[in-house]
Protein backbone atom coordinates (compact mmCIF):
# COMPACT_ATOMS: atom_id res chain seq x y z
CA UNK A 1 0.00 0.00 0.00
CA UNK A 2 2.56 2.68 1.08
CA UNK A 3 4.93 1.21 -1.73
CA UNK A 4 1.92 1.79 -4.29
CA UNK A 5 1.33 5.17 -2.72
CA UNK A 6 5.25 6.30 -2.93
CA UNK A 7 5.07 5.36 -6.63
CA UNK A 8 2.69 7.44 -6.76
CA UNK A 9 3.74 10.10 -5.49
CA UNK A 10 6.96 9.77 -7.53
CA UNK A 11 5.31 9.33 -10.97
CA UNK A 12 3.47 12.94 -9.77
CA UNK A 13 6.76 14.60 -9.40
CA UNK A 14 7.96 13.40 -12.40
CA UNK A 15 5.63 14.95 -14.10
CA UNK A 16 5.64 18.25 -12.24
CA UNK A 17 9.50 18.65 -12.92
CA UNK A 18 8.94 18.37 -16.85
CA UNK A 19 6.18 19.74 -17.56
CA UNK A 20 7.15 23.24 -19.01
CA UNK A 21 6.27 26.50 -17.80
CA UNK A 22 1.85 26.88 -19.17
CA UNK A 23 2.54 30.87 -19.18
CA UNK A 24 -0.11 32.21 -20.45
CA UNK A 25 1.94 34.64 -22.77
CA UNK A 26 2.89 32.44 -25.27
CA UNK A 27 -0.44 30.01 -25.36
CA UNK A 28 -2.36 32.81 -26.18
CA UNK A 29 -3.59 33.19 -30.21
CA UNK A 30 -1.56 30.95 -32.53
CA UNK A 31 2.01 29.59 -32.81
CA UNK A 32 4.55 32.43 -32.53
CA UNK A 33 5.43 34.51 -34.87
CA UNK A 34 2.99 34.10 -36.91
CA UNK A 35 -0.45 36.12 -35.51
CA UNK A 36 -3.79 35.29 -37.63
CA UNK A 37 -6.57 37.27 -36.66
CA UNK A 38 -9.65 35.16 -37.15
CA UNK A 39 -11.53 35.52 -40.73
CA UNK A 40 -15.35 35.56 -41.26
CA UNK A 41 -16.76 34.61 -44.31
CA UNK A 42 -16.91 38.38 -45.90
CA UNK A 43 -14.18 40.00 -44.09
CA UNK A 44 -11.20 40.71 -45.44
CA UNK A 45 -8.08 41.40 -43.57
CA UNK A 46 -4.98 43.42 -43.83
CA UNK A 47 -2.59 40.92 -43.10
CA UNK A 48 -1.33 39.39 -45.54
CA UNK A 49 2.80 38.12 -46.64
CA UNK A 50 4.79 40.85 -47.12
CA UNK A 51 5.28 41.60 -50.72
CA UNK A 52 8.34 43.49 -51.78
CA UNK A 53 8.41 46.84 -51.65
CA UNK A 54 7.87 49.21 -54.69
CA UNK A 55 9.18 52.49 -55.27
CA UNK A 56 6.37 55.13 -54.74
CA UNK A 57 6.66 58.61 -56.17
CA UNK A 58 6.45 61.46 -54.23
CA UNK A 59 3.10 63.22 -53.86
CA UNK A 60 2.23 66.71 -54.98
CA UNK A 61 2.40 69.12 -51.85
CA UNK A 62 0.14 71.65 -51.33
CA UNK A 63 -0.33 73.73 -48.44
CA UNK A 64 -2.43 76.58 -47.88
CA UNK A 65 -2.27 77.89 -44.74
CA UNK A 66 -4.56 76.26 -42.13
CA UNK A 67 -6.70 74.63 -45.12
CA UNK A 68 -5.94 71.66 -46.31
CA UNK A 69 -6.42 69.58 -49.81
CA UNK A 70 -6.92 66.37 -51.11
CA UNK A 71 -4.32 65.32 -52.87
CA UNK A 72 -5.21 62.97 -55.68
CA UNK A 73 -3.10 59.93 -57.36
CA UNK A 74 -4.55 60.02 -60.60
CA UNK A 75 -5.79 63.48 -61.33
CA UNK A 76 -6.92 62.24 -65.10
CA UNK A 77 -9.25 60.59 -63.22
CA UNK A 78 -11.34 64.07 -62.09
CA UNK A 79 -11.80 65.78 -65.64
CA UNK A 80 -11.14 69.63 -65.18
CA UNK A 81 -14.35 70.70 -65.48
CA UNK A 82 -15.07 68.95 -61.57
CA UNK A 83 -12.48 71.22 -60.09
CA UNK A 84 -14.45 74.01 -60.44
CA UNK A 85 -14.38 76.81 -57.93
CA UNK A 86 -17.30 76.12 -56.20
CA UNK A 87 -15.54 72.31 -55.09
CA UNK A 88 -16.21 72.78 -51.63
CA UNK A 89 -13.73 72.69 -49.06
CA UNK A 90 -14.14 71.45 -45.60
CA UNK A 91 -14.64 72.56 -42.53
CA UNK A 92 -17.26 70.69 -40.59
CA UNK A 93 -18.83 69.65 -43.88
CA UNK A 94 -19.93 73.34 -44.80
CA UNK A 95 -18.47 75.40 -47.22
CA UNK A 96 -17.79 78.99 -46.04
CA UNK A 97 -14.30 78.98 -47.84
CA UNK A 98 -13.52 82.34 -49.45
CA UNK A 99 -13.62 81.87 -53.37
CA UNK A 100 -10.46 82.90 -54.42
CA UNK A 101 -8.76 80.17 -52.23
CA UNK A 102 -10.77 77.36 -54.61
CA UNK A 103 -10.11 79.43 -57.54
CA UNK A 104 -6.53 78.62 -56.95
CA UNK A 105 -6.94 75.50 -56.07
CA UNK A 106 -8.49 74.85 -59.11
CA UNK A 107 -6.65 77.08 -60.94
CA UNK A 108 -3.62 74.51 -59.59
CA UNK A 109 -4.76 71.59 -60.47
CA UNK A 110 -5.28 73.01 -64.30
CA UNK A 111 -2.17 73.66 -64.68
CA UNK A 112 -0.63 70.18 -63.11
CA UNK A 113 -2.67 68.57 -65.09
CA UNK A 114 -0.85 70.77 -68.27
CA UNK A 115 2.88 69.70 -67.06
CA UNK A 116 1.92 65.84 -66.26
CA UNK A 117 2.77 63.84 -69.51
CA UNK A 118 -0.71 62.77 -70.93
CA UNK A 119 -2.46 59.42 -70.20
CA UNK A 120 -5.23 57.71 -71.67
CA UNK A 121 -8.03 58.35 -69.89
CA UNK A 122 -8.65 54.89 -68.94
CA UNK A 123 -11.58 55.65 -66.59
CA UNK A 124 -13.60 56.88 -69.09
CA UNK A 125 -12.95 54.20 -71.35
CA UNK A 126 -16.13 52.23 -72.81
CA UNK A 127 -17.62 48.60 -71.77
CA UNK A 128 -16.75 47.32 -74.63
CA UNK A 129 -13.13 48.79 -75.50
CA UNK A 130 -12.42 46.98 -71.72
CA UNK A 131 -13.69 43.85 -72.61
CA UNK A 132 -11.80 43.28 -75.84
CA UNK A 133 -8.27 42.95 -74.58
CA UNK A 134 -9.85 42.06 -71.33
CA UNK A 135 -6.22 40.83 -68.94
CA UNK A 136 -3.93 43.31 -70.72
CA UNK A 137 -5.95 46.23 -70.28
CA UNK A 138 -6.52 45.17 -66.34
CA UNK A 139 -2.54 44.56 -66.42
CA UNK A 140 -1.66 48.05 -67.75
CA UNK A 141 -4.37 50.05 -65.30
CA UNK A 142 -3.26 48.22 -62.34
CA UNK A 143 0.46 48.74 -63.43
CA UNK A 144 -0.40 52.35 -63.85
CA UNK A 145 -2.18 52.61 -60.46
CA UNK A 146 1.16 51.32 -58.80
CA UNK A 147 2.71 54.20 -60.31
CA UNK A 148 0.40 56.55 -59.06
CA UNK A 149 1.40 58.68 -55.93
CA UNK A 150 -1.30 57.62 -53.23
CA UNK A 151 -4.02 59.67 -52.64
CA UNK A 152 -3.44 61.42 -49.51
CA UNK A 153 -4.61 64.55 -47.22
CA UNK A 154 -2.91 68.17 -46.63
CA UNK A 155 -4.07 69.17 -43.16
CA UNK A 156 -2.16 70.07 -40.18
CA UNK A 157 -1.27 68.28 -37.01
CA UNK A 158 -3.00 71.59 -35.60
CA UNK A 159 -6.26 70.88 -37.44
CA UNK A 160 -5.68 66.54 -36.66
CA UNK A 161 -5.21 67.95 -33.20
CA UNK A 162 -8.65 69.40 -33.15
CA UNK A 163 -10.84 66.96 -34.84
CA UNK A 164 -8.93 63.99 -32.65
CA UNK A 165 -10.28 65.81 -29.49
CA UNK A 166 -13.96 66.13 -30.85
CA UNK A 167 -13.81 62.43 -31.80
CA UNK A 168 -12.67 62.46 -27.58
CA UNK A 169 -15.45 64.62 -26.66
CA UNK A 170 -17.87 62.74 -28.32
CA UNK A 171 -17.08 59.57 -27.52
CA UNK A 172 -16.96 60.55 -23.65
CA UNK A 173 -20.70 62.36 -24.10
CA UNK A 174 -21.50 59.03 -25.55
CA UNK A 175 -20.25 56.83 -22.66
CA UNK A 176 -21.87 58.98 -20.32
CA UNK A 177 -25.30 58.53 -22.33
CA UNK A 178 -24.88 54.93 -21.74
CA UNK A 179 -23.72 55.33 -17.79
CA UNK A 180 -26.67 56.83 -17.76
CA UNK A 181 -29.14 54.48 -18.97
CA UNK A 182 -27.35 51.88 -17.23
CA UNK A 183 -27.89 53.42 -13.85
CA UNK A 184 -31.48 53.76 -15.36
CA UNK A 185 -32.15 49.92 -16.10
CA UNK A 186 -30.05 49.04 -12.71
CA UNK A 187 -32.65 51.44 -10.46
CA UNK A 188 -35.53 49.92 -11.96
CA UNK B 1 -5.26 -4.49 -9.71
CA UNK B 2 -6.23 -3.00 -6.49
CA UNK B 3 -8.90 -0.27 -6.71
CA UNK B 4 -7.11 2.11 -4.54
CA UNK B 5 -4.34 2.05 -6.83
CA UNK B 6 -6.74 2.08 -9.62
CA UNK B 7 -7.86 5.48 -8.11
CA UNK B 8 -4.68 6.66 -7.60
CA UNK B 9 -3.27 6.06 -11.23
CA UNK B 10 -6.66 7.67 -12.45
CA UNK B 11 -6.26 10.60 -10.85
CA UNK B 12 -2.61 10.89 -12.19
CA UNK B 13 -3.52 10.12 -15.45
CA UNK B 14 -6.03 13.49 -14.91
CA UNK B 15 -3.53 15.15 -13.61
CA UNK B 16 -1.35 14.74 -16.82
CA UNK B 17 -3.60 15.35 -19.07
CA UNK B 18 -4.63 18.57 -17.29
CA UNK B 19 -0.59 19.78 -17.44
CA UNK B 20 -0.53 18.87 -21.06
CA UNK B 21 -2.21 22.18 -22.11
CA UNK B 22 -5.93 21.48 -21.43
CA UNK B 23 -5.73 24.06 -18.51
CA UNK B 24 -4.44 26.56 -21.11
CA UNK B 25 -7.43 26.38 -23.10
CA UNK B 26 -10.37 26.40 -20.32
CA UNK B 27 -8.59 29.78 -19.69
CA UNK B 28 -8.50 30.72 -22.93
CA UNK B 29 -12.42 29.49 -23.19
CA UNK B 30 -13.23 31.50 -19.46
CA UNK B 31 -11.35 34.57 -20.93
CA UNK B 32 -13.88 34.77 -24.13
CA UNK B 33 -16.52 34.01 -22.53
CA UNK B 34 -15.93 36.21 -19.46
CA UNK B 35 -19.00 38.57 -19.38
CA UNK B 36 -19.29 41.55 -16.62
CA UNK B 37 -23.24 41.58 -17.08
CA UNK B 38 -23.41 37.86 -15.71
CA UNK B 39 -23.72 40.40 -12.11
CA UNK B 40 -27.14 41.09 -13.31
CA UNK B 41 -30.13 39.21 -14.53
CA UNK B 42 -31.15 38.33 -17.97
CA UNK B 43 -33.62 41.01 -18.18
CA UNK B 44 -31.07 43.55 -17.64
CA UNK B 45 -28.83 41.96 -20.11
CA UNK B 46 -31.85 42.41 -22.67
CA UNK B 47 -32.62 45.86 -21.99
CA UNK B 48 -29.30 46.55 -22.68
CA UNK B 49 -28.75 44.75 -25.57
CA UNK B 50 -31.61 46.03 -26.78
CA UNK B 51 -30.38 49.21 -27.18
CA UNK B 52 -30.14 51.12 -30.79
CA UNK B 53 -26.45 51.61 -31.93
CA UNK B 54 -25.09 54.42 -31.93
CA UNK B 55 -25.61 56.59 -35.21
CA UNK B 56 -25.36 59.97 -36.36
CA UNK B 57 -24.28 61.77 -39.68
CA UNK B 58 -20.79 61.95 -41.30
CA UNK B 59 -19.23 64.64 -41.92
CA UNK B 60 -17.20 65.84 -45.42
CA UNK B 61 -14.10 66.12 -42.61
CA UNK B 62 -14.40 63.95 -39.57
CA UNK B 63 -12.71 62.04 -36.85
CA UNK B 64 -14.64 59.11 -34.73
CA UNK B 65 -13.45 57.07 -32.16
CA UNK B 66 -16.60 55.28 -31.21
CA UNK B 67 -18.45 51.90 -33.15
CA UNK B 68 -21.64 52.91 -34.83
CA UNK B 69 -23.47 53.57 -37.88
CA UNK B 70 -22.29 56.69 -39.49
CA UNK B 71 -24.30 58.06 -43.07
CA UNK B 72 -23.04 60.60 -45.35
CA UNK B 73 -25.00 62.53 -47.70
CA UNK B 74 -23.68 65.09 -50.35
CA UNK B 75 -26.26 68.29 -49.78
CA UNK B 76 -23.73 69.68 -52.54
CA UNK B 77 -20.85 68.64 -54.91
CA UNK B 78 -18.10 67.03 -51.96
CA UNK B 79 -15.06 66.12 -54.16
CA UNK B 80 -12.37 66.29 -50.88
CA UNK B 81 -13.54 64.54 -47.85
CA UNK B 82 -11.96 62.01 -45.53
CA UNK B 83 -12.88 60.57 -42.45
CA UNK B 84 -10.20 59.59 -39.57
CA UNK B 85 -11.09 56.31 -37.89
CA UNK B 86 -9.04 55.77 -33.95
CA UNK B 87 -9.84 53.21 -31.84
CA UNK B 88 -7.87 52.20 -27.95
CA UNK B 89 -4.61 51.19 -28.50
CA UNK B 90 -5.75 47.37 -27.89
CA UNK B 91 -8.67 47.45 -30.52
CA UNK B 92 -8.56 46.87 -34.69
CA UNK B 93 -11.31 48.77 -36.87
CA UNK B 94 -13.85 47.06 -38.74
CA UNK B 95 -16.12 49.39 -41.44
CA UNK B 96 -18.76 47.63 -43.19
CA UNK B 97 -20.02 49.12 -45.72
CA UNK B 98 -24.30 49.11 -45.26
CA UNK B 99 -25.46 51.07 -48.43
CA UNK B 100 -23.47 52.84 -51.07
CA UNK B 101 -24.94 55.20 -53.32
CA UNK B 102 -22.13 56.82 -55.75
CA UNK B 103 -21.25 56.92 -59.11
CA UNK B 104 -18.19 55.30 -59.58
CA UNK B 105 -18.04 56.33 -63.71
CA UNK B 106 -18.90 59.92 -62.59
CA UNK B 107 -16.21 60.78 -60.65
CA UNK B 108 -17.42 59.68 -57.29
CA UNK B 109 -14.97 57.40 -55.53
CA UNK B 110 -14.99 56.19 -51.84
CA UNK B 111 -11.32 54.49 -50.72
CA UNK B 112 -10.81 52.88 -47.46
CA UNK B 113 -6.85 53.55 -46.21
CA UNK B 114 -5.54 50.92 -43.51
CA UNK B 115 -4.13 53.30 -41.28
CA UNK B 116 -3.94 56.86 -41.17
CA UNK B 117 -2.22 58.88 -44.47
CA UNK B 118 -1.26 62.72 -43.98
CA UNK B 119 0.71 64.89 -46.46
CA UNK B 120 1.82 61.67 -48.52
CA UNK B 121 3.74 60.26 -45.15
CA UNK B 122 1.43 57.04 -43.74
CA UNK B 123 1.03 55.70 -40.00
CA UNK B 124 1.98 52.46 -39.95
CA UNK B 125 5.39 53.05 -42.60
CA UNK B 126 5.78 51.16 -45.33
CA UNK B 127 8.77 49.29 -43.44
CA UNK B 128 6.25 48.45 -40.36
CA UNK B 129 3.20 47.22 -42.49
CA UNK B 130 2.46 43.96 -43.92
CA UNK B 131 0.96 45.50 -47.15
CA UNK B 132 2.70 47.61 -49.76
CA UNK B 133 1.43 50.81 -50.03
CA UNK B 134 -1.10 50.71 -53.09
CA UNK B 135 -2.94 47.19 -51.28
CA UNK B 136 -2.99 49.24 -48.40
CA UNK B 137 -6.37 51.12 -50.73
CA UNK B 138 -9.39 49.32 -50.76
CA UNK B 139 -11.48 51.03 -53.33
CA UNK B 140 -14.92 50.56 -53.60
CA UNK B 141 -15.72 51.33 -57.04
CA UNK B 142 -12.63 48.49 -57.84
CA UNK B 143 -14.28 45.47 -55.39
CA UNK B 144 -17.51 46.97 -55.07
CA UNK B 145 -19.41 44.94 -52.34
CA UNK B 146 -17.09 41.60 -52.78
CA UNK B 147 -14.60 43.26 -50.03
CA UNK B 148 -18.08 44.35 -48.00
CA UNK B 149 -16.03 44.53 -44.69
CA UNK B 150 -12.73 45.40 -44.20
CA UNK B 151 -10.90 45.48 -40.86
CA UNK B 152 -7.34 47.35 -40.22
CA UNK B 153 -4.38 46.19 -39.07
CA UNK B 154 -3.88 48.46 -36.11
CA UNK B 155 -6.02 50.73 -34.35
CA UNK B 156 -6.16 53.84 -36.90
CA UNK B 157 -7.62 53.99 -40.45
CA UNK B 158 -9.27 56.53 -42.72
CA UNK B 159 -11.32 57.07 -45.90
CA UNK B 160 -11.18 58.82 -48.13
CA UNK B 161 -14.60 60.26 -50.56
CA UNK B 162 -15.79 62.05 -53.45
CA UNK B 163 -19.44 62.68 -54.14
CA UNK B 164 -20.58 64.57 -57.12
CA UNK B 165 -24.44 64.51 -56.90
CA UNK B 166 -26.70 65.96 -54.55
CA UNK B 167 -28.37 62.90 -52.44
CA UNK B 168 -25.74 60.09 -53.23
CA UNK B 169 -24.01 58.80 -49.85
CA UNK B 170 -23.40 55.80 -48.19
CA UNK B 171 -23.61 54.60 -44.90
CA UNK B 172 -20.95 52.63 -42.51
CA UNK B 173 -20.86 50.60 -40.00
CA UNK B 174 -17.86 50.87 -37.07
CA UNK B 175 -16.74 48.32 -35.09
CA UNK B 176 -13.69 47.64 -32.52
CA UNK B 177 -12.50 44.45 -32.34
CA UNK B 178 -10.11 43.53 -29.66
CA UNK B 179 -6.14 43.33 -30.42
CA UNK B 180 -4.64 41.11 -27.76
CA UNK B 181 -0.93 42.65 -29.35
CA UNK B 182 -0.92 45.80 -30.50
CA UNK B 183 1.84 46.33 -33.09
CA UNK B 184 1.32 49.97 -34.32
CA UNK B 185 -0.55 52.35 -32.39
CA UNK B 186 -1.46 56.00 -32.45
CA UNK B 187 -2.87 57.61 -29.32
CA UNK B 188 -5.68 59.13 -28.67
CA UNK B 189 -5.00 61.17 -25.68
CA UNK B 190 -1.40 63.02 -24.94
CA UNK B 191 -1.36 61.59 -21.86
CA UNK B 192 -1.34 57.99 -20.40
CA UNK B 193 0.66 54.73 -19.65
CA UNK B 194 1.01 51.82 -22.08
CA UNK B 195 3.26 48.63 -22.29
CA UNK B 196 4.02 47.66 -25.43
CA UNK B 197 5.00 43.54 -26.00
CA UNK B 198 6.56 41.97 -29.15
CA UNK B 199 6.16 38.37 -28.29
CA UNK B 200 8.85 36.46 -30.56
CA UNK B 201 7.83 38.34 -33.79
CA UNK B 202 9.78 39.99 -36.07
CA UNK B 203 8.19 43.12 -36.75
CA UNK B 204 8.64 46.43 -36.08
CA UNK B 205 5.84 48.19 -33.88
CA UNK B 206 5.89 51.83 -33.66
CA UNK B 207 3.74 53.73 -30.72
CA UNK B 208 3.32 57.40 -32.13
CA UNK B 209 1.68 60.64 -30.01
CA UNK B 210 1.02 63.49 -32.12
CA UNK B 211 1.85 65.83 -29.41
CA UNK B 212 5.25 67.30 -27.87
CA UNK B 213 5.61 65.16 -24.82
CA UNK B 214 7.28 64.41 -22.15
CA UNK B 215 8.19 59.92 -21.84
CA UNK B 216 9.46 58.30 -18.95
CA UNK B 217 10.47 54.94 -19.86
CA UNK B 218 9.75 52.74 -16.37
CA UNK B 219 10.46 49.15 -17.63
CA UNK B 220 12.33 47.59 -20.55
CA UNK B 221 13.18 43.91 -20.84
CA UNK B 222 14.86 43.36 -24.50
CA UNK B 223 14.86 39.11 -24.29
CA UNK B 224 17.24 37.57 -22.12
CA UNK B 225 18.29 41.16 -20.95
CA UNK B 226 15.89 41.34 -18.33
CA UNK B 227 15.31 44.78 -16.26
CA UNK B 228 17.58 47.60 -17.00
CA UNK B 229 21.00 45.69 -15.97
CA UNK B 230 23.57 44.09 -18.32
CA UNK B 231 26.92 43.03 -17.90
CA UNK B 232 28.52 44.09 -20.81
CA UNK B 233 26.77 46.94 -22.24
CA UNK B 234 26.59 46.37 -26.25
CA UNK B 235 29.10 49.25 -28.76
CA UNK B 236 25.98 49.62 -31.10
CA UNK B 237 22.03 48.68 -30.32
CA UNK B 238 21.90 47.58 -34.54
CA UNK B 239 24.32 44.65 -33.19
CA UNK B 240 21.61 43.66 -30.72
CA UNK B 241 18.96 43.28 -33.26
CA UNK B 242 16.20 43.84 -30.42
CA UNK B 243 15.87 47.38 -29.22
CA UNK B 244 13.71 50.33 -28.76
CA UNK B 245 13.71 54.27 -29.94
CA UNK B 246 12.79 57.31 -29.66
CA UNK B 247 11.77 59.29 -32.67
CA UNK B 248 10.67 62.67 -32.82
CA UNK B 249 9.39 64.78 -35.89
CA UNK B 250 7.13 67.21 -37.75
CA UNK B 251 5.68 64.37 -40.01
CA UNK B 252 3.67 60.84 -39.11
CA UNK B 253 6.25 58.76 -40.65
CA UNK B 254 7.86 56.98 -38.14
CA UNK B 255 10.88 55.97 -41.15
CA UNK B 256 11.29 59.90 -41.62
CA UNK B 257 11.19 61.13 -38.30
CA UNK B 258 14.67 62.01 -35.96
CA UNK B 259 16.16 59.47 -33.85
CA UNK B 260 16.78 60.77 -30.45
CA UNK B 261 18.05 58.06 -28.48
CA UNK B 262 18.45 54.08 -28.77
CA UNK B 263 18.05 51.67 -25.87
CA UNK B 264 19.08 48.70 -25.47
CA UNK B 265 21.65 48.62 -22.60
CA UNK B 266 21.22 49.32 -18.72
CA UNK B 267 20.01 52.10 -16.95
CA UNK B 268 19.51 52.72 -13.52
CA UNK B 269 16.12 54.28 -12.41
CA UNK B 270 13.19 55.29 -14.97
CA UNK B 271 14.58 57.25 -18.14
CA UNK B 272 12.82 60.15 -19.00
CA UNK B 273 12.61 62.69 -22.17
CA UNK B 274 11.24 65.79 -23.05
CA UNK B 275 10.47 66.05 -27.00
CA UNK B 276 9.49 69.12 -28.48
CA UNK B 277 7.74 67.94 -31.53
CA UNK B 278 4.71 67.57 -33.22
CA UNK B 279 4.95 63.54 -33.37
CA UNK B 280 6.75 61.55 -30.54
CA UNK B 281 6.99 58.07 -31.14
CA UNK B 282 8.21 55.15 -29.44
CA UNK B 283 9.44 52.11 -31.49
CA UNK B 284 10.62 48.52 -30.80
CA UNK B 285 12.40 46.81 -32.89
CA UNK B 286 12.52 43.00 -32.73
CA UNK B 287 14.04 40.23 -34.31
CA UNK B 288 11.82 37.43 -33.31
CA UNK B 289 14.30 35.72 -31.07
CA UNK B 290 12.79 36.72 -27.92
CA UNK B 291 9.84 38.22 -25.85
CA UNK B 292 10.44 42.50 -25.61
CA UNK B 293 8.53 44.53 -23.77
CA UNK B 294 8.84 48.00 -22.84
CA UNK B 295 7.06 50.49 -19.92
CA UNK B 296 6.59 54.30 -20.53
CA UNK B 297 4.40 56.73 -19.61
CA UNK B 298 3.82 59.93 -21.41
CA UNK B 299 2.13 63.92 -20.72
CA UNK B 300 2.05 66.57 -22.73
CA UNK B 301 4.25 69.47 -22.80
CA UNK B 302 3.00 72.67 -21.34
CA UNK B 303 4.21 76.19 -23.38
CA UNK B 304 6.46 77.06 -21.10
CA UNK B 305 8.40 73.59 -20.75
CA UNK B 306 8.52 74.18 -25.00
CA UNK B 307 10.57 77.30 -24.52
CA UNK B 308 12.85 75.70 -21.99
CA UNK B 309 15.71 74.57 -23.37
CA UNK B 310 17.09 73.19 -19.55
CA UNK B 311 17.53 69.50 -19.21
CA UNK B 312 17.15 66.46 -21.54
CA UNK B 313 15.50 68.06 -24.62
CA UNK B 314 16.22 68.49 -27.94
CA UNK B 315 14.09 71.02 -28.86
CA UNK B 316 16.30 72.31 -32.29
CA UNK B 317 15.06 69.91 -34.60
CA UNK B 318 11.37 70.10 -34.04
CA UNK B 319 11.31 73.43 -33.11
CA UNK B 320 13.48 74.91 -36.54
CA UNK B 321 10.53 73.18 -37.99
CA UNK B 322 7.65 74.48 -37.02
Amino acid sequence: MRLRLLLSAGVLLVALLRCPPCGALLSRGSAPGAPQPPRGPHTLDFFQPEQPQQPQPRPVLLRMGEEYFLRLGNLHKSPAPRMSPDSSALAGGSDNRPGSHQAAAANFFRALLQQLPPRPLDSRAGPAERSAPGGHQEALERERRSEEPPISLDLTFHLLREVLEMARAEQLAQQAHSNRKLMEIIGK
Amino acid sequence: MPPNFKLQGHFILIFLAALRGESRYLEMQEAVGYDPLLLFNANLKRDLAGEQPYRRALRCLDMLSLPGQFTFTADQPQLHCAAFFIGEPQEFITIHYDLVSIDCQGGDFLKVFDGWILKGEKFPSSQDHPLPTMERYIDFCESGLIRRSIRSSQNVAMIFFRVHEPGNGFTLTIKMDSNLFPCNVISQTPNGRFTLVVPHQHRNCSFSIIYPVAIKISDLTLGHFHGLHLKRPPADCGEIGDFVELLGGTGLDPSKMMPLADLCYPFHGPAQMKIGCDNTVVRMVSSGKHINRVTFEYRQLEPSELENENGNSIPEFCLLSL
